[in-house]
């Protein structure tokens, strides 16, 4: 028994910057609560201190949280005493940290301030809060739903609201825009059914002859759910979720997935599994960017390269489904491992694949980079400057497009990253082009490092020796009781991780796809929040095709890569 | 092999297969075999690709698998050019009026091919925002399952479609209409879902209406003032 005299060491957490900075601004009563749980940083503020804590964390020169990730509302129902969690997170490019910011809303009142003064990219992000969890952020520039439909009635994330209540929906908004009746200029409806919209987004735009003076964007024709799924399932359950965030490049969202879980176990896939994912996502982002590339100048007009880059991806699907039996959606990663071994043709059909993959690419490099037409299109179109990119949380190709050299594998290897030697390509001016370059020239990066990842691939097993998070090997389960019962076990009660919250981070094809985790120790997560790189980037899209022609925004829209499914989850 | 040779077998009734006059350079058959003959083989798609179906629809359209083997890859974005319609993709509520306006706007005779278990039943999504399957608005000919189907049985669901149009079937009315999920909140009851549909818009087109879930198709035109009175 602990005797009374004894105090317990202060953490040292309590005196990193970001908190000594916000405690003495906002006074330590304002402060309520402080963690530093597997690395990451959580800072509590009382809600009214929340507008000051957020523009403190981005504008003090020592901190420069100048980088919107994300923003989410959780609910609690009866568990705490304020029912709903506002929940911030931000990074910064040059301290290269992370924070997290949060605050309580009592259900009575159920508001808190915008910060859409303070952070660009907050808009979409608390309207999306809003629509799914009903808290109101007050002053807030245009408050109405967004990922579900206008007849929906409450708000359905909320964890009293029923899973499978619909509501039906017979009529599409018809004006996004405010126009007045005598105005002299034509709006024009893009999508959602328009084949430069992939099917899903929409944009309203006001024309003045060929230019756009105004330009709104909706999206929700993709909303799916994920997160409400999520949250009556395993977590093993959800990676078949995750491979359908970015359709393109399914892999790459299971391993997120898989990494943000491991997190919050607190273990580590063993170094053969590890290589192995870095293998397959690498040619997971390849695969990304042949559609992002292949369908961007199939808008425009030009359908040879999309044949071209179609053909490889081909290949690349082969040794996917050798691997796992699938093509598109793999769900070949598991927590704390991969699902079964690679097969013993691996190595040799990978290397193959490389060499297939460089002359494929170079075949679409002489059939664009240097042509006229193409040219034309994308040079100086659609430039977004580095503050915008910042304020508005875009990441990935398109941040680093426009010059800042932000990659996670680099900033934060994980899996292994840092054995590898690879380079971070950016653009200058941060256009349609500079993006497409980012783009190529990150293909010759990945294959770099997947044949680096060849040359070292370790042997050993391919998931961890852990009853309480593998399933036990088949043959086992058959010939040994205890096997057996640990495999009922597992799959009964599913895995149990402590309780906590973890935002879980990798560099997928489009950037920064995070996963913030709140688990309660039961075996489906609370709350999952994806953190999806395309609705940061999606977001500034009306601002940037302002002021433009209207062929331009079809241009500038492929070349962002906008993948439904992740938009919108 | 004659021309004869080329033909017999790809008109509908053996009954009526063509017959080859003197000299071998006319041939008579019916009519309708003849249409039916040239619908099926020169399908125009429009494919309404919202998710990852649309990625592996990509993939049948692109060179590996190639649909113009199957003379269907005139792909037309335009509803009013196509008589094919792929779903391709998980249909949300917020989607659907704009799905149902796609088919309405298609001119008849027309098909629909539903890919994927998203778009045949809302697949693994039985979640609030999510159509249980989009015969709960239009006419299905073909499901595909799959989440996504591979190219091939897409290539199988369009000869399946290619047989139904030489049998000149069509699905008039959307089928399968079942109640999923457990009973209470949760419960989905597609086919009182789709009466909603039909109930409804048979009411507005006795007022002489356009269905509910249709958009007008000419936006009204903002009021003016006569500038010249």
């Amino acid at each position: 028994m602990a005797s009374a005299t004894e105090v317990p060491a202060r953490p040292a957490y309590l005196d990193r910057p970001a908190v000594r900075i916000l405690t003495e601004a906002l006074g330590a009563e304002r402060v309520t609560h402080v963690s530093d749980w597997r690395g990451d940083l959580a800072i509590t503020v009382k809600r009214d201190a929340w507008v000051k804590a957020a523009s403190l964390l981005k504008t003090h020169s020592e901190l420069d949280f100048r980088m919107f990730l994300d923003l989410c509302a959780s609910d609690y129902l009866d568990n705490r005493d304020d029912r709903y969690e506002v929940v911030l997170h931000l990074y910064s490019i040059s301290k290269k940290h992370h924070v997290r910011l949060k605050t309580t809303v009592p259900e009575a009142d159920a508001t808190i301030d915008t910060l859409c003064g303070v952070f660009k990219g907050a808009n979409w992000f608390e309207r999306e809060a809003w629509d799914l969890y009903g808290v109101v952020f007050k002053g807030h520039p245009n408050l109405s739903r967004i990922l579900t439909h206008d007849d929906f009635v409450g708000h359905p994330m909320r964890k009293d609201f029923p899973t499978g209540r619909r509501f039906v929906n017979k009529k599409t908004k018809e004006w996004l825009l405010q126009v007045p009746p005598d105005s002299e200029h034509p709006v024009v409806n893009i999508g959602p059914s328009h084949p430069a919209m992939h099917g899903t987004f929409r944009i309203q735009a006001v024309m003045d002859g060929e230019t756009i003076q105004d330009a709104e964007a909706e999206i929700g024709y993709m909303h799916r759910n994920f997160e409400k799924m999520a949250e009556s399932r395993t977590y093993w359950q959800i990676i078949p979720y995750t491979d359908r965030l970015n359709y393109c490049s399914s892999f790459m969202n299971g391993h997120g997935w898989a990494l943000a879980v491991e997190k919050l176990l607190g273990i580590q896939a063993p170094p053969r599994a590890e290589a192995i994912r870095v293998i397959l996502s690498e040619l997971s982002r390849i695969m990304d960017h042949y559609v992002c590339i292949g369908t961007n100048v199939v808008d425009l007009g030009a359908i040879t390269p999309f044949f071209v880059l179609f053909r490889v991806r081909e290949e690349i699907y082969e040794l996917l489904e050798a691997c796992c039996g699938a093509r598109l959606t793999v769900s070949y990663v598991r927590i704390g491992g991969l699902a079964a071994d690679v097969p013993d043709d691996f190595e040799a059909r990978c290397r193959k694949l490389v060499d297939s993959i460089r002359q494929y690419t170079l075949q679409a490099d002489k059939l664009l980079t240097r042509n006229p037409i193409f040219n034309r299109r994308f040079r100086d179109v659609g430039a977004l400057g580095k503050d915008d990119c910042l304020e508005y949380g875009w990441v990935g190709p398109c941040l680093r497009g426009s010059g800042i050299a932000y990659d996670i594998r680099k900033d934060h290897p994980y899996s292994g990253y840092e054995q590898y030697d690879f380079d971070v390509p950016v653009g200058t001016v941060g256009d349609c082009y500079d993006r497409y370059l980012v783009r190529m020239a990150e293909i010759e990066q990945s294959l770099r490092i997947i044949e680096q990842a060849l040359g070292k691939l370790p042997k050993g097993p391919v998931i961890v020796d852990d009853k309480t998070v593998a399933l036990p090997p088949k043959d086992k389960v058959y010939t040994n009781i205890e096997a057996l019962m640990n495999h009922f076990k597992l799959v009964y009660d599913g895995i149990l991780p402590p309780q906590g919250e973890v935002y879980g981070y990798t560099e997928a094809a489009n950037g920064e796809l995070g996963y913030y985790i709140v688990s309660d120790g039961k075996k489906c997560p609370w709350r999952v929040k994806v953190r999806p790189p395309c609705f940061n980037i999606y977001q500034a899209f009306p601002q940037m095709i302002k002021g433009g022609l209207l062929a331009d925004a079809v241009a500038i829209i492929g070349g962002l890569n906008i993948i439904a499914g992740e938009l919108d989850r | 092999m004659g021309l004869l040779d080329v033909l017999r077998g790809k008109f509908v009734d053996p009954t009526h297969y063509p017959s080859v006059h003197e000299g071998g350079d006319i041939i008579t058959t019916r009519l309708d075999a003849v249409v039916k003959w040239g619908r099926k083989s020169s399908l125009w798609p429009m494919p309404f690709g919202t998710a990852c179906c649309a990625i592996e629809f990509m993939a049948l359209s692109a060179s590996h698998y190639d649909l113009a083997r199957f003379g269907a890859e005139v792909l037309r974005f335009s509803p009013r050019q196509a008589d094919l319609l792929f779903v391709a993709g998980t249909i949300v509520d917020k989607e659907a009026p704009v799905l149902k306006m796609i088919y309405d706007q298609m001119p008849e005779p027309k098909w629909v091919i539903s890919m994927g278990v998203c778009a045949s039943t809302g697949g693994f999504y039985r979640s609030y925002h999510v159509m249980q399957g989009i015969d709960e608005i239009i006419p299905v000919d073909v499901y595909v399952p799959g989440c996504p189907p591979a190219p091939e049985s897409l290539i199988a669901a369009v000869m399946k479609i290619q047989e139904r149009i030489q049998n000149g079937q069509q699905a008039k009315s959307a089928q399968r209409a079942q109640k999923l999920g457990s009973p209470g909140d949760a419960w989905i009851d597609r086919r009182s879902r789709r009466d909603a549909w039909g109930k409804e818009d048979s009411e507005r087109a006795a007022q002489g209406l356009p269905p509910g879930g249709v958009l007008p198709l000419v936006p009204e035109a903002p009021k003016k003032e006569d500038h010249h009175g």
